[in-house]
């Protein structure tokens, strides 16, 4: 059964998406999505009772997988030569012939005999990656449907691009699934540079110059990482003698195994989630629709290279290296969030968002105690559903204003409030206990207390988090005059995704005690004691606890009796804002000079001068670029 | 049982006990200023007469920040009756500033704008300072639970004396004393009419009045924990460090926030550094 | 038992809303000297807000002139009931020696209503502090007019 499952979730999003790029009749592609979408979630949720396993399949339609997955290798890295030359980009070029040159080294000079003892293993990190992946990817590319048709319908394309965008969507979902249940080495950089392709592919979708540019840039950053991760293989098998995943973290760096590939291999894993000084990628993700932003940039694939690090962490206790990975991830944390401030482009403070929390992620990593770990998945997956319905809603928004600036988002509550809403309550989800964001920054917190350049700049980053958040949800619902509550139409399938997303973020809040119990502490397996325990929904360890139970219920009292006044507040008098008394009867408008009217209007604080994008970036990279060089020298 | 009592004893000392601390306020400033000063029980008649008056608004969504903001504080202050986590109660009471803040953002006059930012910056120059102190505390005491600190047999305050002064500073920050009163201030005229207060009015402002005094609660709550071990030590503590507030109110002017976030942020982080390493190598 | 706290607390806890119609400024000075040391006015629990929404008296001096009368229907209409006006000063009750004058309206009950009168070239504090108490016995009035609508 466990084995069926398996196959279903990697390979039926590869035939999902060779279907959808042959039938080329929109309903039939939407009907192929959904059910893909659908079998995948189902599955990902029968697998739950069957993880830990291993499986290991010897052939596809009777051809040996190691076979396939060699071609397919060497075919996915000449695409990205193909790319390189199209793109007469030299560094792609150079990397691509490198991971070739290596991959060729390491397959036929120098592995013999088998490579590891199970092809794919999953334990109930890989199994929660897994979950998310399957629920959220196939949610996000539910609400791609009617997306790409406004998408298509604003840009007045002749031709529909939708059968490409859909077939690397749902390919997408299929290396998810592989990336992260693969065990043999070799399969997982498959995935991993498979990965790298799409996202490639969907940045540069709308194949304008800037996207164009733009995919360029996210292919040679990524197939930096892929280079590293390909070396780091080379050494590993010269070492060992295996690229079983699995066995290299039991070994570790004490009998035997030099760090320096494991470090190669946090490297790939920094680039793959977009750290600095590579964040400029992630930026320029942000060109592509919605979909893909919210889907690759910030719920799954940036997730890959946490789910990596947070996977070797017991190889790298009590190192040298781990300690760097500590101090580097929660300097991500602060100078991402630091960006973030000076940002008033939408997309972009979510993606400086997603940076500072993979930081936060690989902090968590670094710091290498069971709390942090626990942190660390937690954070995995309660940030992937609050930030891809936070796209999503961006996503949604900027379709009705044409613009993706906070300042053209201003009172769109008057226009949108069911949309303004949700995308309230997900900046709250955030931000505020007792909704999991936050909950895993807390354990994070108290993990991180005994690493004082961390827990520093973690403070300082925190801080610095709240004060964007709360501005932009402040924005969105400056509306003055708001009695009047008229819901906008959207799509079923928009209504439908943003909405479970919201309420499955709390829901899973709520339930973070059994959560925890189910999923994290065997997913910590025997490397870490379970750090808490679970009595009466309260969360309890050695020197912490968050009553989460008892909190969610007060909250959502105290949300009951918000809504309620909201109601009264309905009937109450409405009255101008203060204007001095010189208000008129429109709105938001008062008798100026000359007894002309005048509007009244206010800015957010950006803090350019302290907090730009121009001025801050360059510090930002250079610090890490010294932290970086720190992390791979030590390592020497 | 005893946990329903230690609830209702923080849903009452909000109001009890911040109420006559806002009054007792109110009292000496005047009389430094050479006045007489209204009686102490002043600020319940103020917040009486303000639930009486008629409710009017803005934007319907001011009534629900100011009761999640009064709901979130009153929750914080109850968490820290019940001895739950520090850093817990830390992220409770953030949640009601930043609900004021968002109600005041509700509003498009630019008063409530401009004062909604203020707020935030304030908020941010006073976030990291706390957070240090509640670490500061859990490496002296190696716990974040209320309950283990309080059996801490000597006095916080004699290892952690500059954490107690980065305290200082988040407290003067939070009680909207001069230099850092940029935002809404309790006595007079602001330049930019009541700040952030400034659309609140009626019963949503009476709410805010009152989430404001359990917010003087936790911080002297805070406060009380570093000399936790003797009541006359805690009495001593707070009376004293309240009525250095109230001085430093009177001596200083208002300030920007360009000068309140680089002066705080530094001494804060100097200071906080300081007492941190010294915390990390007794360990 | 609570409402009845209400009621007392109205009347301990007043707060002005002044407002200058056009005055020459000599009433407003013996406004704000009701707030200095002197006559110390706090410890009424008055405080001087400048915000009509928090407002419960307003103080207005000065003829209304035709500029600024829809600012001052403006400001009255933003404050929150009960509410009193107190009109200060020769120039509040009908115009002063200002009456004729081609822009002014002539007193501020001719826009919105006024309870209480001060009379006076400036008035004196004590007058003005006097006029203030007058009016914090018509909260009652007020309170009961609005419950039966009128």
């Amino acid at each position: 059964m466990v084995n069926e499952l398996s196959t279903i979730l990697v390979l039926l999003p590869f035939v999902s998406a060779v279907l959808i790029y042959l039938i080329r009749v929109s309903a039939i592609r939407s009907l192929i999505v959904l059910v893909t979408g659908a079998v995948l979630i189902v599955c990902s949720l029968l697998l739950i009772p069957y993880a830990p396993f291993s499986w290991s399949p010897h052939a596809l339609l009777g051809v040996p997988l190691h076979g396939v997955v060699q071609v397919a290798d060497f075919a996915l890295l000449l695409i990205i030569l193909y790319f390189g030359y199209k793109h007469r980009n030299l560094v792609i070029q150079v990397l691509s012939v490198l991971q070739i040159a290596t991959m060729v080294y390491l397959e036929f000079f120098m592995v013999r005999g088998p490579i590891s003892t199970d092809i794919f293993y999953c334990d109930n990190l890989s199994l929660i990656m897994v979950l998310v992946a399957s629920i959220v990817g196939s949610l996000i590319c539910f609400q791609a449907i009617p997306y790409m048709k406004k998408h298509e319908h604003h840009l007045h394309l002749e031709k529909s691009k939708q059968p490409q965008f859909f077939f690397v969507m749902i390919l997408f979902l299929g290396a998810m699934n592989g990336v992260v249940l693969a065990n043999d080495m070799t399969f997982f950089y498959f995935f991993f540079e498979l990965t790298t392709l799409c996202s490639f592919l969907l940045i540069g979708h709308d194949a304008t110059e800037i996207a164009t540019k733009n995919a360029v840039r996210a292919l040679w950053m990524n197939s930096l990482g892929g280079a590293a991760f390909a070396i780091a293989l080379v050494f590993i098998y010269s070492d060992l003698g295996h690229l079983d995943m699995q066995q290299v973290i039991r070994t570790g760096p004490v009998a035997g195994l030099y760090v320096l590939p494991v470090a190669l291999l946090v490297f790939s894993a920094f680039t793959k989630s977009a750290q600095f000084p590579f964040q400029s990628w992630l930026l320029g993700a942000m060109v592509a629709p919605t979909p893909v932003s919210a889907l690759l940039h910030s719920s799954t694939m940036v997730k890959v290279g946490v789910y990596f690090a947070l996977r070797l962490a017991p190889a790298i206790q009590l190192n040298f290296l781990s300690q760097t990975v500590a101090v580097f991830g929660a300097f991500s944390f602060l100078a991402a969030a630091a960006l973030a401030i000076g940002q008033s482009n939408g997309k972009k403070v979510l993606a400086y968002s997603t940076i500072s929390n993979l930081g936060l992620i690989f902090a968590c990593a670094g710091i290498n105690t069971p709390e942090a770990i626990t942190a660390g998945i937690l954070l995995i997956m309660f940030h992937a559903v609050v930030k891809a319905l936070l796209f999503l809603c961006v996503g949604t928004i900027e379709q009705s204003i044409d613009s993706r600036d906070i300042e053209d988002m201003r009172g769109v509550y008057g226009k949108m409030p069911v949309t303004a809403l949700i995308t309230v309550m997900g900046v709250l989800m955030m931000i505020m206990p007792p909704f999991g964001v936050l909950l895993s920054k807390w354990m994070a917190m108290e993990a991180a207390a005994r690493n004082i350049y961390a827990i520093i700049m973690i403070g300082l980053g925190s801080a610095l988090t709240v004060m964007y958040w709360a501005r932009w949800a402040g924005t969105l619902m400056s509306d003055p005059f708001a009695g009047r509550f008229k819901a906008e139409s959207q799509p079923v399938l928009t209504w439908f995704v943003l909405l479970g997303l919201c309420v499955g973020c709390g829901v899973m809040s709520f339930a973070i005690p059994w959560l925890y119990a189910l999923l994290v502490v065997p997913a910590l397996g025997g490397a870490y004691v379970p750090p808490f325990t679970v009595r009466e929904g309260i969360l309890e360890s050695g020197f912490g606890s968050f009553p989460i139970v008892p909190l969610c219920i007060v909250a959502a009292f105290g949300f009951l009796v918000s809504i309620w006044a909201v109601r009264r507040a309905a009937r109450a008098r409405i009255v101008s804002p203060y204007l001095s008394g010189a208000q008129t009867s429109e709105v938001g408008t008062f008798r100026g000079p000359m007894n002309q009217p005048v509007k009244a209007w206010a800015r957010n604080y950006y803090l350019n001068a302290i907090f730009g994008e121009e001025r801050l970036t360059v510090w930002v990279n250079l610090s890490a670029g010294v932290l970086l060089a720190l992390m791979m020298g030590g390592v020497l | 049982m005893n946990d329903y009592l230690l609830v209702a004893a923080g849903v009452l000392a909000g109001p009890v006990i911040g109420g006559l601390v806002s009054g007792a306020d109110r009292i000496i400033t005047a009389r430094v200023q050479a006045r007489v000063g209204p009686p102490l029980f002043q600020p319940f008649y103020d917040v009486a007469k303000l639930l009486g008056k008629e409710a009017i608004v803005v934007n319907v969504w001011q009534a629900f920040c100011a009761y999640a903001y009064l709901a979130a504080s009153v929750i914080a202050v109850v968490l820290f009756f019940l001895q739950s986590d520090l850093l817990l109660i830390f992220f409770t009471q953030a949640v009601g500033a930043l609900f004021l803040v968002g109600g005041a953002l509700t509003s498009t006059s630019p008063y409530s704008q401009i004062g909604a930012h203020r707020e935030l910056l304030q908020i941010l120059t006073y976030e990291p300072l706390l957070f240090f102190v509640i670490i500061g505390i859990y490496l002296e005491t190696h716990s974040f639970k209320i309950a283990d600190i309080l059996r801490w047999p000597e006095p916080l305050l004699l290892k952690l004396p500059f954490l107690f002064v980065v305290l200082g500073y988040a407290l003067t920050i939070k009680l909207r004393k001069s230099p850092f009163d940029l935002s809404t201030c309790h006595h007079a005229h602001q330049e930019l009419v009541k700040g952030l207060l400034t659309d609140y009015s009626g019963p949503f402002l009476a709410l805010t009045e009152v989430a404001h005094w359990f917010d003087v609660v936790f911080l002297l709550c805070l406060c009380a924990l570093f000399w936790a071990t003797s009541w006359v030590g805690i009495a001593i503590l707070l009376i004293v460090t309240y009525l250095l507030e109230i001085v430093i109110d009177n001596v200083t002017a208002r300030m920007t926030w360009r000068w309140m976030l680089g002066y705080v942020w530094a001494m804060g982080l100097a200071l906080s550094l300081v007492n941190l390493i010294w915390l990390y190598a007794a360990r | 038992m609570f409402k009845s706290f209400i009621k007392k607390s109205r009347i301990k806890s007043p707060w002005l809303l002044h407002f200058d119609c056009g005055s020459c400024n000599g009433c407003d000075i013996e406004v704000l000297a009701c707030l200095t040391p002197v006559y110390d006015i706090e410890r009424f629990g008055i405080i001087n807000v400048g915000n009509p929404m928090h407002a419960d008296i307003m103080l207005v001096t000065g003829t209304v002139n035709h500029r600024n009368k829809k600012v001052l229907a403006n400001l009255y209409e933003q404050m929150p009931h009960p509410k009193v006006v107190v009109a200060i000063g020769a120039c509040g009750l009908s115009g002063g020696v200002f009456r004729d004058a081609y822009n002014v309206v002539g007193g501020v009950d001719k826009v919105i209503p006024v309870d209480v009168y001060v009379s006076g070239c400036p008035a004196k504090p004590e007058a003005i502090i006097d006029g203030v108490v007058m009016a914090l016995g018509k909260f009652e009035d007020k309170v009961k007019a609005l419950r039966t609508g009128t």
